[in-house]
């Protein structure tokens, strides 16, 4: 059954605690945690992709055990309403004038977000013999003010339902936040672990390859297991033996390769072009221009530059991501900066 | 061609074509591609019909079932997708999208349920107008077998604001439950209506080219046998108009009916006839006549081109006028600044601060460029269409996929988009097994599956 998964990547995701890979801390305080049957709010902090929200629900299946379905929930914090849910929200916006009570007539200003996603899930009782539910909240950062919300919430409906919540920014969560939750860090996948799981797999797949392509390939995903994984598969389909040069030839085109090709496009000098490319990436990839700024800053460092041009670049995409947060249409920020690029080019 | 002799009517109604072949096409796009606009409308009132039909028997039978059954056990009445019961066409004016909906009505026997920026479109006067067309058919309709009807929503862009509170909505209920096509025309891009666009296919029409416009030009000057005006003149008619066929038919009309002397034929060559017309006029000025800050001042000052958006037309139009790379990014730097001052205006109502705006985007572009090249040719003028989005959104297609895929992989459409789709897309060109060996997994269709190669 299992084999029959024709992407890795899902065919190897953990199906237990015990399952994941290295991070024994984390992984005992969370056993802990299961014996006793009990646990405050958590935290978890760690960076893109490397498995908080895999463990998160890992913990919370065997927490739940049978009343997993009923008593668990997922919300992804940076994913807009879909515009029926904002219509609901305006709905409920306003309790009706028959209803009895103080809050008869009055309208109610929690966020739609809180209102439509959070709010129905804890307030309803438990389901079966478990002590609470649990709501994980992915990429909490990306509620802003609207954690604020969250205050109160985790303490009246704390005895219902237990939360986790996962963000990859902790210097954007505000304090009370914090102050309400046992704080994990969760860290990267470290080498023997990685080496070991590769190795499992390799073995599964009767694929070939040699310790130092391992370390090259820890170091390409940069601990991120899925995107080591997918890397894995990619060079598999070429042959059972994997070398270093099918590694590097299948590790260009993610993501951030795109975003470093758009560079090199600036510093031939097209402006036109390297505006097309960056409209196509944006609209391919539904990259906010954001996002975009911040891959920028990223792959500049690995492009080879002087120290002067290096520091200038540098300058270029801060500010025109400072004026994208007041602009009105991002799209001439953006060219603002590609153009910028262009003409810097000429001198490096 | 209609043939009235009535000179009240406008020539642009009287020489309207009824039927499909007697238009000059314009080229039309879907999603990038190049398509036949006239057989893929024509197909998709036909489909709609067909697949209608079938949805209405099978929901016949679903509310027989449900009368019988209990509350509990009702089931579902089916609904047609509804890229297949909208399309929307968008283009410059001018270009035949209004026209082309009635010659094809008029070709497959239909009639037409129009509403225009001239209503007010309100939630309940739509509903008044175009329900009773959503309703499946009336009393008469069993005893005599009525038209087939269309439904048209022209000028979709110009439901704005207040006065057309509730249009939207009531628009995407009409999309489902609708028992005829709707085909909806708009010039542009709305920021307010990407729920809607998101809904239904979408047609980009481009301009006629210069050559059929003038060539539909000549029929007419000879049918109404216009004798002051040279071929010269003609041409310059057609260039103004930039593809616009029904600009071009009222400047004949304008120049042919009552005498003219040589000034007010001028004035009519130099007409500005809608913003659109206005904005390329304006965009060609800014960036091929004015050197001086004072007169891109007076350009701006003299339009009343919407500000709103005339400085995305500059960010649009400058790499086709300006080529030097230092100036581009001069321009660019101005342009950034003053979107960035924009937006405070709007946020903050720091309105003192419009000045600088408008020095910014006009004169910035002119001031950039240390000198003009004395380079008059024409260059085409593009539309803003490319919005960035700031936040995220999907096309139904898109949205399927992503829904399958998470069917069977629990991760947030972010990552599906941005990570998982890429990866995939990566592994299925590899080899066509894979293709296949994902698609069965998956679940995939035809078209989903299309979407990873």
């Amino acid at each position: 059954m299992l084999s029959e998964i024709p992407i890795w990547r899902i065919r190897y995701l953990p199906m237990d605690l015990d399952d994941v890979c290295g991070r024994e801390n984390i992984k005992e305080r969370l056993k802990e945690y299961l014996k006793r049957r009990n646990f405050p709010h958590l935290l978890l902090v760690g960076a893109e992709g490397i498995g908080k929200t895999t463990i998160a629900r890992l913990f919370s299946r065997e927490f739940l055990r049978g009343y997993y379905d009923t008593n668990f929930k997922l919300v992804y914090a940076n994913v807009p309403l879909t515009s029926e849910e904002m219509k609901q929200a305006r709905s409920n916006a306003h309790i009706s004038t028959s209803r009895l009570g103080s809050l008869a007539g009055k309208t109610i200003t929690t966020p739609a977000f809180i209102q439509v996603k959070i709010k129905p899930f804890v307030q309803l009782k438990v389901l079966g013999d478990v002590p609470f539910k649990i709501l994980i909240v992915k990429n909490f950062d990306y509620l802003g003010s609207n954690q604020q919300a969250f205050r109160r919430l985790m303490e009246i409906y704390g005895t219902n339902c237990r939360m986790i919540l996962i963000t990859t920014k902790i210097s954007k969560i505000i304090d009370p936040i914090m102050s309400r939750c046992q704080i994990f860090l969760v860290s990267p996948v470290n080498y023997s672990s990685f080496e070991s799981l590769i190795l499992d797999i390799a073995q599964k797949e009767s694929l070939k390859i040699k310790r130092e392509v391992i370390e090259s390939l820890y170091k390409t995903s940069g601990g991120k297991l899925s995107r080591a994984i997918d890397l894995l598969q990619l060079c598999s389909i070429s042959g059972d033996v994997i070398d270093l040069e099918k590694l590097y030839e299948n590790s260009i085109n993610s993501q951030n390769d795109i975003i470093r090709s758009l560079l090199l496009m600036c510093f031939k000098g097209d402006f036109l072009k390297a505006r097309e490319l960056s409209r196509k990436i944006q609209t391919n990839y539904k990259f906010n221009s954001q996002e975009m700024f911040k891959i920028m800053l990223t792959e500049l460092a690995k492009i080879p530059l002087s120290k002067y041009s290096r520091s200038k670049l540098i300058s270029l995409i801060a500010e025109s991501d400072f004026r994208a947060i007041d602009g009105r249409d991002i799209d001439i920020q953006v060219s603002n900066l590609l153009a910028k690029i262009c003409y810097f080019s000429e001198f490096i | 061609m209609a043939t009235t002799t009535n000179s009240n009517i406008t020539w642009v109604e009287k020489y309207r074509p009824n039927s499909i072949k007697e238009m000059a096409l314009p080229t039309a796009k879907v999603s990038g591609h190049k398509v036949d606009l006239t057989e893929e409308l024509h197909r998709f009132v036909v489909d709609f019909f067909k697949e209608k039909r079938k949805i209405n028997e099978t929901n016949k039978k679903i509310r027989a079932y449900n009368r019988t059954h209990e509350e509990k056990d009702h089931k579902e009445e089916l609904k047609l997708a509804s890229d297949k019961a909208a399309a929307l066409l968008e283009g410059p004016p001018g270009v035949g999208k209004t026209t082309i909906a009635y010659a094809l009505a008029n070709d497959l026997n239909m009639e037409v349920v129009e509403t225009n920026a001239s209503d007010t479109r309100t939630k309940n006067e739509l509903e008044a107008k175009l329900s009773e067309t959503t309703k499946s058919r009336g009393i008469m309709d069993f005893i005599v077998e009525s038209k087939k009807k269309m439904i048209l929503i022209d000028e979709i862009d110009g439901i704005y604001g207040v006065t057309d509170r509730g249009a939207v909505p009531t628009i995407l209920k009409l999309i489902e439950d609708t028992q005829f096509p709707i085909i909806m025309c708009s010039n542009e891009y709305k920021q307010n209506l990407q729920s809607l666009y998101k809904k239904v296919r979408k047609f980009e029409i481009y301009p006629l080219s210069n050559e059929e416009v003038s060539k539909i030009a000549r029929k007419i000057i000879k049918k109404e046998k216009i004798s002051n005006l040279s071929e010269k003149d003609l041409s310059l008619i057609v260039e103004k108009n930039h593809g616009d066929l029904r600009g071009v038919i009222n400047d004949l009309q304008g120049i042919s009916q009552g005498s003219l002397d040589r000034n007010a034929k001028e004035l009519i060559l130099n007409l500005n006839r809608d913003s659109t017309e206005e904005i390329f006029a304006l965009i060609k000025d800014l960036f091929q006549k004015t050197n001086t800050l004072n007169e891109a001042r007076s350009l701006t000052d003299k339009s009343d081109v919407d500000y709103n958006f005339l400085y995305k037309w500059v960010n649009e139009n400058l790499p086709t006028f300006i080529r030097i790379n230092k100036e581009i990014a001069q321009a660019l730097e101005n342009l950034s600044l003053a979107d960035e001052i924009f937006g405070r205006i709007r946020k903050n109502q720091y309105w003192s601060l419009l000045p600088y705006f408008y020095d910014l985007f006009a004169g910035g572009v002119v001031l950039s460029r240390k000198r003009r090249r004395t380079d008059e040719s024409f260059r085409r003028i593009l539309f803003p269409r490319f919005t960035s989005s700031g936040f995220f959104s999907l096309s139904v297609n898109e949205k399927l996929l992503v829904d399958k895929i998470q069917k069977k992989y629990k991760i947030s459409d972010i990552e599906v988009v941005q990570d998982f789709v890429p990866f995939l897309k990566k592994l299925c060109n590899s080899s066509r097994k894979q293709l296949k060996d994902i698609g069965e997994w998956f679940e995939l269709d035809a078209k989903e599956k299309k979407f990873l190669k």
